[in-house]
């Protein structure tokens, strides 16, 4: 957690030390403004010396400027260290996720990325909370020398009441602000429900249940609305007992200033100043609070941001180079998951079929082969060579595991299935991208969205299974690659594998009958062990095999 | 080109505005005047100030007074603050349930091919942006606005009547502050607009790259998919650093306003004092008001494109808002439940029908299987009977009463899963909201699902859908067979893929799809050849035309296109005994080609 703050603030140290300084310069600029309203007062106004206004509205126009222009650089550096900070934490979460020795364990993909979203930008925002905490404890700083030196009593009782009130403020604050907090979760369930029920029009509107659902909503609109002015009213009663203690600590500034002003002590223009010091000094003090908070949610989502950086490896990573693969793949008494105890060949070369009349096991298998797990006993060898020896790129690049859920990515059609490799014309072919391409409005071109969630399930799978076909890796696994496909395309996809992985090694692990038919060799697995093999054709006769693959 | 829904013009937006704010108008009048005389008797500060610093400079110590009207004005200005500010919230949060409850009930009763023409997002973007929009607005700077409004108003009375000649330097800062908010309004909502975008992108490009992590390390494309996150994510931040330059010149250019008007001020009281017009505790009180006005000036102007952002939502709502509801009047009830296609044909694009000519008769209670390639108009032939799309030309009817004006008897269940977030029961009880438990557990058990309902952390009152349990989507689409079965409609149709559940789930869920079809007219979109077999009756659909039609085995018989494709499919030319076979009568598919 430190290492990741300090590398946010260290990477971006010329940004910060620059919003840091001008932001300390924007303060002393703001402290000045009411001891310069006191001065011309004092020195123009009731004196009637024009030479002296001039002068004095001269220094004005100066404060000004440098003020604003302090303002104005020193929010745009502390902006940029923030955001560029958040942008490199972001890079590196990505960069760290998708490394190639596994997943960071048990987060979804959305929490993942709301961690490279939200909690990259708390560590970023320290950046622009330090130069603010700087630029604050400045301008207290010049805010009570300024006072000290018009009066030791009224500065005091300034510097000793100001942080008084503003704890008040925080203890009275508190409850009132956690329930307020509280009020405006449940107030934003309205909207929440909205969008669920609108995500959902389809499926209401299949079974006639609008008017139910617009009922339900009012409740819960309603409900939120009263949690919303709750909220709102423990809020309104928060601002308005801040706004009195102000005004009293004003009367009581006036009162002792007014008092020392009569007796001679001070001039009437100081007693200005001090007023207007007195309310500008609130602002730097009730700074510190809200920086702390701001520094309190950096170290948490810091905390975050480590954890998923520091996750382990999946599996430890192997060493062994490959030489040329011929793409034996052997499975010797391998238990993992479900699996107990599978032996299982595919020899180099083969279409190999495999049925798994748990699905269980069809996810176990899968898991063992791509090496996202190590099996717990026995080994899976390629081309003898255990692959937990393996170096994980190498292995990568030999065993191409195409999962059935496989994703596509934002990008046109053809984008899609070069990314998996040189190979794109026969693999679009054989995967009938050809009627994809053809019932798209660009064709190939068409640019997919995110997931590829603008395309029908069936599409998306025959351009994943391109995909996997472009890369022609030595050996292949596909994991039901066309149970969104009708029957008819079915037929012709194991026709269109079995083409282009001739001579490759190729594993099929389905239920299609289409598919398993095309195989020169069906392995059926059942409770976790192989319990037949052979060709489909043969394996019919088998009652339970047939249960699993024809009905 | 997408036909959007419809945005309501200027003038109704803020005639529906008038409309919400005319059943609360004591409240807003009550509002208001809490909040004048609160902003009214804070004024008061600065003129006690500058008579305390008369005081002092005629040599007197009676201060005692005027310091004990400054106690008095705090906290009367604290107490109706905060009243006034509790009292425009329920004003605004009562006017917002209003507004986003119409628009909801309307959003759901939109026809669904008029969503869909505009595109889901357009509706879904409504209902989060636009209606979280106008809240923020409401909760944020309504407020700050009324209450910024008010002072700067009353300010300027309180300037006037210390002496009228203090506002000439007020309105030598006045055309700088008119200027800005117009220089800054027009760049900041385009600016912000595309800043919205880009962070949208990056989060879409994280959850692409993140959601599809399996895949990235499969295919090695790690390398690629980090630059692009990083060029989505700088493409991001850069537009932020634009709206911070944005931003900072517009206060620079509101700090020249304040120079002026402070400098103002003070040249102004130097002469009236010069000339014994006014005192030097006037001039004093001229300058406080002045400089007590920074604040609520920058924080009002820099709402002011927060103020267009929420017109720009509102109208978006109120377009939806006022879409008539559609009318059930003088609707029929059908007298059995058959259905009877004639001669319909669709097309969604002139020119390229999607179904010719297609006669079909679905007998009361009759189970039927459409089968067909992808694109042969499978979804398109369920989505006619569902009234989802009427036929481009030929007749739909249910038993004797056409389609559109017969009362709804038919259910449908899509390819879109969908669980509402909350309790399972009450997901369930959106189908037949007075259903009793005994009910919903009987629905459950019908689909099979009743196993791992109960099993679920807090059984059926666990919360499942967005934020809450995950459920599969075997089990997504088994809550919606569960649905179907407690809406109970005399037809259903089923589209839906089993294939996301794999192949294992995808035959639990056929099982359960046939024991939620018991007793009614179905038709069934047949994805898997399986599917056919328990059919009363298949269908064949080729290219928009029905083919042949009869059951799984006399099709087999028969030896056309449904023998062929069982064959290839199966990859067996034994003929299998389906498990449950049925038989009905023999029918024979016109085709008119």
């Amino acid at each position: 957690m430190r290492t990741v703050l300090k590398a946010a603030v260290t990477g971006q140290w010329r940004s910060v030390t620059v919003a840091s300084a001008l932001g300390a310069a924007h303060q002393a600029g703001e402290a000045a403004v009411p001891l310069l309203i006191g001065v011309v007062i004092d020195e123009a106004v009731r004196t009637g010396a024009s030479g002296r206004l001039a002068l004095w509205i001269g220094v004005l126009a100066a404060v000004f400027v440098t003020l604003s222009l302090s303002f104005r650089f020193s929010l745009r550096s502390g902006e940029k260290a923030s955001h560029q900070a958040a942008h490199e934490v972001r890079s590196r979460l990505a960069a760290r996720v998708l490394s190639a020795d596994g997943a960071a364990h048990g987060r979804l993909s959305g929490e993942l990325a709301s961690i490279a979203t939200s909690d990259a930008q708390r560590v970023g925002q320290v950046n622009l909370a330090l130069p603010i905490a700087f630029s604050a404890v400045i301008g207290v700083l010049v805010g009570a020398v300024a006072l000290l030196r018009v009066s030791w009593v009224l500065g005091l009782l300034v510097l000793v009441a100001a942080p008084v009130l503003l704890g008040l403020a925080h203890v009275l604050g508190k409850p009132l602000e956690r329930r307020s907090d509280a009020e405006q979760e449940r107030a934003a369930l309205a909207s929440g429900v909205a969008a669920d029920l609108v995500s959902g029009l389809r499926a209401l509107k299949g079974i006639g249940a609008e008017a139910t659902a617009a009922r339900r909503y009012r409740a819960t609109s309603r409900s939120s609305m009263e949690a919303a002015i709750r909220a709102a009213r423990a809020r309104a009663w928060l601002d308005g007992s801040m706004l009195t203690l102000t005004g009293v600590f004003l009367a009581v500034v006036a009162l002792v200033g007014g008092g020392l002003a009569a007796a001679g002590e001070i001039t009437v223009g100081e007693l200005v100043a001090a007023v207007g010091l007195a309310q500008f000094l609130l602002w730097p003090l009730s700074i510190f609070s809200w920086v702390n908070g701001l520094l309190a949610q950096g170290r948490a989502s810091a905390a975050r941001v480590a954890e998923v950086l520091a996750a382990a490896p999946a599996v430890p990573p192997g060493t062994t180079p490959l030489p040329a693969v011929a793409g034996r793949v052997e499975l010797d008494g391998v238990v993992s998951g479900s699996l107990r105890g599978v032996s299982l060949t595919a020899s180099p070369g083969e279409l190999l079929g495999v049925v798994a009349r748990d699905p269980a096991d069809a996810v176990s298998l899968l898991a063992v082969l791509a090496r996202e797990v190590d099996p717990s006993a026995g080994t899976v060898a390629l081309d003898g060579v255990p692959l937990s020896t393996v170096e994980g790129s190498v292995l990568r690049s030999a065993v191409l595991v195409a999962a059935h859920d496989a994703d596509l990515f934002e990008g046109s059609v053809l984008d899609n299935v070069a990314a998996g490799g040189p190979h794109v014309d026969a693999a679009m072919a054989a995967a009938r991208v050809d009627d994809v391409a053809g019932a798209l409005p660009d064709g190939l071109e068409t640019v997919i969205s995110a997931r590829g969630r603008s395309l029908s399930g069936g599409q998306r799978q025959r351009v994943a299974l391109a995909r996997a076909l472009a890369a022609a890796p030595p050996v292949l696994v596909v994991h039901d690659p066309t149970t969104a496909v009708d029957a008819v395309t079915e037929v012709s996809l194991a026709a269109g594998i079995k083409r282009v992985r001739a001579g490759l090694t190729t594993i099929v692990v389905a239920t299609s009958p289409a598919l398993l038919a095309a195989a020169d060799r069906v392995v059926f697995l059942a409770s976790g062990v192989v319990v037949a093999a052979g060709a489909h054709a043969d394996l019919v006769a088998d009652d339970d095999y047939r249960l699993a693959v024809l009905s | 080109m997408r036909e959007l829904l419809a945005t309501a013009s200027g003038t109704r937006t803020w005639a529906a505005v008038g409309e919400l704010l005319r059943p609360r108008r004591a409240l807003a009048w009550g509002a208001l005047l809490v909040l004048l005389a609160g902003t009214a008797v804070g004024l008061l500060t600065a003129p006690v100030l500058g008579r305390i610093v008369d005081l002092v400079g005629a040599g007197s110590s009676a201060i005692a007074w005027p310091v004990v009207v400054l106690v008095l004005v705090a906290v009367t200005q604290g107490v109706s603050t905060a009243f006034g500010t509790a009292l425009v919230a329920r004003l605004g949060e009562g006017m917002l349930a209003d507004l986003r409850e119409k628009f909801v009930e309307r959003a759901l009763h939109l026809p669904l091919d008029r969503v869909e023409e505009a595109g889901a997002g357009d509706l879904t973007s409504r209902v989060t942006r636009d209606v979280q929009v106008i809240a923020d607005a409401v909760r944020n700077a309504l407020p700050v606005m009324a209450r910024s409004a008010l002072t700067i108003a009353l300010t300027v009375v309180g300037i006037a009547v210390l002496d009228w000649r203090f506002l000439v330097p007020v309105l030598l800062a006045l055309p700088i502050h008119v200027h800005t908010v117009r220089w800054y309004g027009g760049r900041a909502v385009k600016l912000y607009a595309a800043q919205r975008v880009a962070v949208g992108v990056q989060q879409q490009q994280l959850l692409d790259s993140i959601g599809g992590a399996a895949t990235v390390r499969a295919f090695g494309l790690a390398d690629s998919h980090v630059a692009r996150v990083r060029s989505r994510s700088q493409e991001a931040v850069d537009l932020a650093l634009r709206g911070i330059r944005l931003l900072t010149r517009f206060y620079g250019r509101l700090n020249a306003a304040e120079f002026i008007g402070l400098a103002g001020v003070l040249v102004t009281g130097f002469w009236l004092v010069g000339a014994g017009t006014a005192s030097v505790g006037t001039a004093t009180a001229a300058a406080l008001y002045l400089h007590s006005l920074f604040n609520p000036v920058n924080a009002a102007l820099a709402l002011a494109d927060d103020a267009q952002a929420a017109t720009a939502s509102l109208s978006r709502l109120v377009g939806v808002a006022d879409e008539p509801m559609p009318s059930t009047a003088g609707r029929v009830r059908p007298d059995d439940t058959t259905i009877k296609l004639a001669g319909v044909s669709y097309s969604y694009v002139d020119g390229h029908p999607v179904l010719r000519d297609v006669d079909l008769e679905l007998a009361a209670g009759e189970r039927v299987a459409l089968v067909g390639a992808s694109g042969a108009g499978k979804t398109t032939l369920a989505k006619l009977i569902a009234g989802v799309h009427e036929p481009t030309s030929g007749s739909i009817s249910l038993g004797g009463v056409d389609l559109a004006s017969a009362v709804r008897s038919v259910a449908m269940i899509t390819q879109e899963v969908h669980v509402f977030a909350g309790p399972l029961a009450d997901d369930l009880r959106l189908a037949r909201p007075d259903a009793t438990d005994d009910e919903i557990t009987a629905a459950l058990d019908r689909v099979g699902a009743l196993g791992w309902a109960e099993a679920l952390p807090s059984g059926l009152d666990t919360v499942v859908g967005e934020g809450g349990h995950r459920l599969t989507v075997a089990q997504a689409q088994q809550l919606a067979l569960a649905r179907l079965v407690l809406a109970d409609p005399p037809i259903a149709i089923l589209d839906e893929a089993t294939a996301d559940a794999g192949s294992a789930g995808a035959r639990e869920l056929e099982e359960a799809a046939a024991r939620a079809l018991d007793g009614r007219t179905g038709l069934l979109v047949a994805h898997r050849l399986t599917q056919a077999v328990t059919a009363d009756r298949v269908v064949v659909l080729e290219a928009g035309r029905v083919v042949e039609s009869g059951t799984h085995e006399e099709l087999l018989a028969a030896g056309g296109r449904y023998a062929e494709l069982w064959a290839a499919w199966s990859g067996t030319r034994s003929e299998p005994t389906p498990p449950q076979g049925r038989s009905s009568g023999v029918r024979t598919a016109r085709s008119a080609g």
